[in-house]
Parts: C-alpha cells; structure tokens; sequence
C-alpha cells in the first residue's frame, strides 16, 4: 500500500518540537510528571501563593489556631500571612513562605509536630514588624526608639508586643489539641466532586 | 542504547527512587488529610464493675495505650522521685522519725499506676499472709490501688469490705489501677467510685460531689486517693475504714484539729515515746493552696495532658510528672522555654527539698533528746508538753514530705507549714535541754550512727533480712495462687500480664 503521509512542513505551529528522547525515557518522564502533578492536587499547593487563612488549614494541626483568629478581633483586619510573613516586598515574603512553608510541611510529614508550638526567632521577629507596620501610630508613643526583635529582648533592650497582649489573637491556651472540633474549612475531598456525586457521596466529607 | 546500558539503568532507577519517594509523599499527604476528619467511636462495650483494664481498652485503644505507658519509668524528675529507687536508703533520718511504724521497714519513691497492685504486694509493710485473714493489714490497703476495689464495695458490701484482711482478697484484687477507677462503663463520664471522697468532700465544703463541674472532676477523680487519710476503727465495728479528715478544712491545722479532737495517733515513736500522725499524700489539698489550683487548672490538664493521634484529642493516661514533657503540658499555656519551666519548677523543689531537710536533722535530735530525757528520769507530766511538740512537728514535715509534688503545687505553703514545723521542733529541744538540765544532764545527747538504712534499722532492733525472706517466700508461694483464683473467677486480666 502506498504511504499516503506526506512530511510537514518545518515549523508548523500543530507539530510538536522534536526533542530526541527514548521512548522510554520519555514515559519515566510523564510518569514523573504525572505524579508530581497529583501530589500538587492532592497538597493543594496553589493555595499557597494566596494569603487566604484556608491555605494554611491544609494541614490540620492549624486548626486550633485558625480557629482562635477567626474568633479574635484580628480576623476581619489581618489575615495569616498579614502577620507571619514579611512584607518588605514580594521576594522577600515569598521567600520567607517557602523556607517556612518546606519546613513547617516537612515537620508535619514526619509528624514531628509538638503539642505545642512555639514561635521561632526568625518567625517573631517578622510577627513583631508586622504589629509594628499595621499599629505604627500607636509604638510612635508606647515603643519609640528601633525596632524590637527577639534577640534584643532576651538582652534586655525592650520587649515584644506580645509580651503584655499575650492572647493576642490566638487566646492564652495554645496547642495543636485546644480546639479538636472547631469547624475550620479543612481540604476538600481530593475526589472531584462529579465523581463523588457518581458514586452516590455527598460532594464534601466534611460537616459545613 | 545497546552500546551503552548504563545511562538507560542509571535513568531506570533515578526515576524509580523518585517515583516511589513521591508515592509515599503522596499517600503521607492522604493520610494526614483523612485523620483530620475521622471520629471517635468506642469499640467495644463494657460491662458494670468491669475491673480489667484491657476489656476497656478494646474501646478506647488509645488511653489503654497510654495508660499501659505508666510501666515506663524512664524519666526521673530532677529533685521529687528517684523511681525504683530505696527512700529510705536515700534518707535514713526517716527510719528514725517512723521508728515504731511499718514505714521504718521500707519506704520507696513512687512509681506509675501500672505497679500499684504489685508495689502494695512487694512491700515489707504489707507483710508475708501465708494464709487467709493473716497478716499486718486490712483491705484497706487496697482501697487506692486497682478497680478491683469498686467492684468488691458492690459485691460484699462497703462495710464488710472493710472488716476484711489484706490478705482475704488478695485473690479478688490483680488490676492495677486503671479505668474503671475514674470512669462510668457506659457514658465514660469521669466518676467517684470510693466512698471516702463522697464523704469528706460533702464534710469539708457542704456541696454534694456529684455537683461537681467536669472541669472540678479533673481533680476530684484524682483526689479519691491522693489525699490526706486515716483508717477509722470506730465507724464500722471489727473494720477499719478510709475516712478523709477534712471536717474542718483542708488545712495541716485543720487535719491536725481533727485528728486531735479523735484522740487519733497513728504509731508512737518506741525511741521519744511522742504519739505520731502520719501523713499520707495529701496532694489534693497541698495543690489547692498553690497557684494553679486556685487558678482553676486540673490535676489533668498537667498530669494528663491533651495530646493528639492524628487529629484525634484525647486526655494522655500516661499519668506522669509533667516535667517529662513539658512541650505538653507547661507551654500550652506559659510560652517560655522548656529549659526555663524546668529551671522554675526545680528551683521551687530543690528550695523545699533543703528545709524538709533541716526539719528532719531537728526532729532526730529532738527524739534521741526525749529518750535521753525518759533515761534520765523525766516525768511523764514534764514529758507531755514536749511530746505534744514533737508530734506537731513531726506532722507538718511529714505533711510537705508525703506530698511529692507539693513543693512544686504550692512551694509558699509548704514553706509555711515547715518554717511553723521548724519552730516547733525548735522548741521541744530547748524544753527538753531544761528538762536534762533539771536531770542534771547537760552534755549535748550523742545521736546514733545512722548513715546508712541498715544501721538506722538495725539500731531499732529491726530483722529486715528475715522479712525479706518471708517477703520472698510470699511473692514465690501466695502471689502465685492469688492469680490462680483471680483467673478462675475471670478477673484476672490475662491480656495486660
């Protein structure tokens, strides 16, 4: 039988590139890639560019902290990222996201977690520029003079917001336990909801 | 490619590990997504008066689990408790103070709930029972040790209960403590299941027990056993029964009043001839003078801290010193640093830990003094007043001593109890030099060598080497058979063995 194909034109805008790769290779490739793409779905990790508090309760040990800032008076003036993030400028924030983000997502894979957590020196330092950014007027009179930082308070050289407003926002009793049925907006099923409708399941697990 | 395999293997297997490192983070990722939303169903039933721990653990897997932790004696808190450990031998003075009582023969650091049955069984003070209804001790011994106990009150009778031997039920009593202690079998509600707390708490504030608020039964559950107790053999006749002396107050006054008004002494020490009260653990009373107990915070919330499987809550039943852990405990609501919380904390303790200390060196004087007195031809009318002080003394040192945790709960009380026990002591030694003058004694009065336990015992005319060996032959003939009977009545618990 005759062939019928004729070759393409060179550059045709429907062709793929032709890049010289194994057969095989380029199946491990997809599989990788597949995978990879799933892990991303399942950890909605898009939900991390955005400052929404939801993005935080992915994993659940926040829930207990969620919880206390949406009954705190923060929780219509100040998002998650609004106080533990930098915002010096968009490197900056999205940098201190990542290493935090890896690390806090490495702990809780490993379930290392404690009870309860406790800030770090690099984490207070950001949540003290944070109150003094948002509530500058008011340290113009009770903290003039530079800016606090943890180091500095173990020194003795002034001392951190939170020091006096020790509830502030997440109440005087803190730990990963403290409020076990606090309704949080915890991850959808990781099911689509067309699926789960197909076999019959309500479209979300979870009481809303 | 067939030139060259190794860069097509090489590929193989970098994205298999890959592949199968993402797979597992993968499944990690699911898991931790589904235990945020699974829920807590008991699994089991439980029957009434069920005595075995590991029937209830069928229920609740997780508090059994951490309940079984209580074996654990891994962690030995800096200053209270060396676990395992002898006390007496750490502190011969004791020998001293209890001479006359069983507490001279052995005394040792406290250990987890999970020994209770076997400590009670193991002690010298608890004697050989070769047989049934023989032996130093009445059931009320083991009141405090195994839901055995509730179990026995329901079936014989509260009073009968009491009127029986240590020894009678030793067959009866093989569960350490344990569920049925604190909990009700169908609602899991924390409850009261011995009758003393009833009682002495209804005496001391009026309030009926069973008005009691969750958050108040996080501490009263506790109390049913660690608290200041005697056993009243006037109340049931032929019995001898728990009875909390709270009357007045929880105060060491208050206890001291009471005991006073009973005519009650608990031993009288052969070597001063002063008539004791010894204190037991009144931990319940000591907390309430401290800060946290007056803030409202719970035995529970330190001793049992929330804690988390997966995303599941529950109470820790690793019933422990909360310094193991502070992360659990301390810090859910202090935000200081680990290593500052045990700094505070063993401040307190090591502070108290010196003025039992002081208090002790005092009161062996002050015996040895009375006896030197007695020896010189004091009189009993010149002897009483003394004496009075001694026991006083005596009772506000063994107050802070038996409470262990009492220098941490309320180290400013302790500290209180002690300088007015100090005091006391004080006093009788300066009445008893006048009374040796007046006897024509003024040479200071030679203590004894008592370096060592052994010598302190010894010094007391003491056969520890024979108990022992009839401790031994009790644990290696009777024990056996105690089990035996238990496992034909079915309330042995063969899974927790």
């Amino acid at each position: 039988m005759p062939s019928e194909q004729t070759p393409r034109p060179a550059g045709d805008g429907r062709r793929l590139p032709r890049i010289r790769v194994p057969r095989y290779l380029a199946a491990a490739l997809g599989m990788l890639a597949g995978l990879g793409a799933y892990v991303v779905h399942i950890s909605n990790a898009f939900s991390y560019l955005s400052d929404d508090p939801a993005a935080c309760v992915n994993c659940h040990i926040m829930g207990s902290y969620y919880a206390s800032h949406a009954h705190s008076s923060h929780k219509g003036a100040a998002t998650c990222n609004d106080c533990h993030v930098p915002h010096t400028g968009v490197f900056a924030k999205y940098a201190f996201k990542a290493r935090d983000g890896l690390y806090h997502a490495s702990v809780f894979t490993l379930r290392g977690e404690p009870q309860a957590m406790m800030i770090k020196e690099a984490g207070a330092n950001v949540v003290q520029a944070n109150c003094v950014r948002c509530h500058g007027r008011l340290n113009e009179i009770v903290a003039p003079g530079a800016p606090v930082t943890l180091a500095g308070k173990l020194h003795g050289e002034g001392h951190l917001c939170w020091d006096c407003h020790r509830d502030v926002p997440h109440g005087t009793v803190r730990s990963i336990s403290s409020a076990p049925d606090a309704i949080v907006p915890y991850p959808e099923s990781a099911m689509p909801a067309w699926l789960r409708a197909a076999r019959g399941e309500s479209p979300s697990p979870l009481p809303r | 490619m067939k030139k060259r395999p190794l860069p097509g293997w090489l590929v193989f297997a970098a994205s298999l590990v890959v592949t199968f490192a993402l797979g597992l983070l993968a499944s990690s990722i699911m898991e931790r997504r589904a235990e945020a939303l699974q829920v807590n169903t008991p699994l089991a039933a439980i029957k009434p008066f069920e005595s075995r721990n590991s029937a209830w653990g069928d229920a609740y897997p997780r508090q059994y689990g951490t309940l079984r932790d209580t074996r654990d004696m891994s962690f030995t808190p800096p200053v209270v408790g060396a676990h395992g450990l002898d006390a007496l031998g750490e502190n011969p003075r004791q020998v001293i103070l209890w001479a006359g009582y069983a507490f001279a023969k052995d005394y040792n650091h406290p250990r987890g709930h999970a020994y209770a049955v076997e400590d009670v069984r193991n002690t010298l003070r608890t004697g050989a029972p070769m047989k049934l209804g023989e032996g130093p001790q009445p059931a009320s011994c083991w009141v405090c040790k195994s839901p055995d106990v509730p179990r026995l009150m329901n079936e014989l009778g509260i009073d009968e209960f009491y009127k029986r031997k240590w020894s009678d039920l030793g067959g009866e009593v093989t569960n350490h403590i344990g569920c049925a202690d604190c909990h009700d079998p169908k609602t899991m509600k924390l409850s009261i299941t011995r009758p003393h707390l009833a009682i002495g708490y209804k005496a001391a504030t009026g309030r009926d027990i069973s008005t009691a608020s969750h958050q108040e039964m996080r501490t009263l559950a506790c109390a049913q056993c660690h608290v200041e107790y005697y056993f009243d053999k006037t109340a049931v006749p032929g019995g001898q029964v728990v009875t909390l002396p709270w009357k007045h107050g929880f105060t060491v006054e208050a206890a001291e009043k009471y005991y006073d008004e009973a005519g009650f002494t608990d031993f009288v020490n052969p070597i001063s001839k002063a008539p004791i009260i010894k204190a037991q653990h009144p931990d319940y009373e000591l907390w309430q003078m401290g800060i946290h107990g007056q803030r409202g915070v719970s035995c529970a919330d330190c001793h049992m801290p929330y804690t988390t499987d997966g995303s599941q809550k529950f109470s820790s039943h690793h019933v422990q010193s909360p310094l193991a852990d502070p992360g659990k405990s301390c810090q859910v609501c202090h935000r200081q640093n680990a290593g500052e919380l045990l700094r505070n904390v063993t401040e307190r303790q090591t502070k108290i830990a010196d003025m039992l200390a002081r208090i002790e060196q005092q009161l062996v004087h002050a015996h040895f003094e009375a006896k030197a007195a007695w020896d010189a031809g004091a009189t009993g009318d010149e002897m009483k007043p003394v004496l009075q002080l001694i026991r006083q003394s005596q009772w506000r040192w063994d107050f802070v001593a038996a409470s262990h945790g009492a220098s941490f709960h309320a180290p400013l009380e302790c500290a209180r109890i002690l300088d007015d026990g100090l005091a006391r002591a004080g006093e009788a030694r300066l009445a008893l030099a006048r009374i040796l003058a007046r006897h024509g004694q003024l040479d200071p009065v030679a203590l004894p060598d008592l370096s060592t336990k052994e010598k302190a015992q010894s010094h007391l005319g003491l056969d520890i080497a024979s108990e022992r060996a009839a401790k031994a032959e009790f644990i290696r003939t009777v024990v056996p058979q105690w089990l035996r009977q238990a496992r034909e009545n079915g309330t042995l618990d063969e899974n927790a063995l």
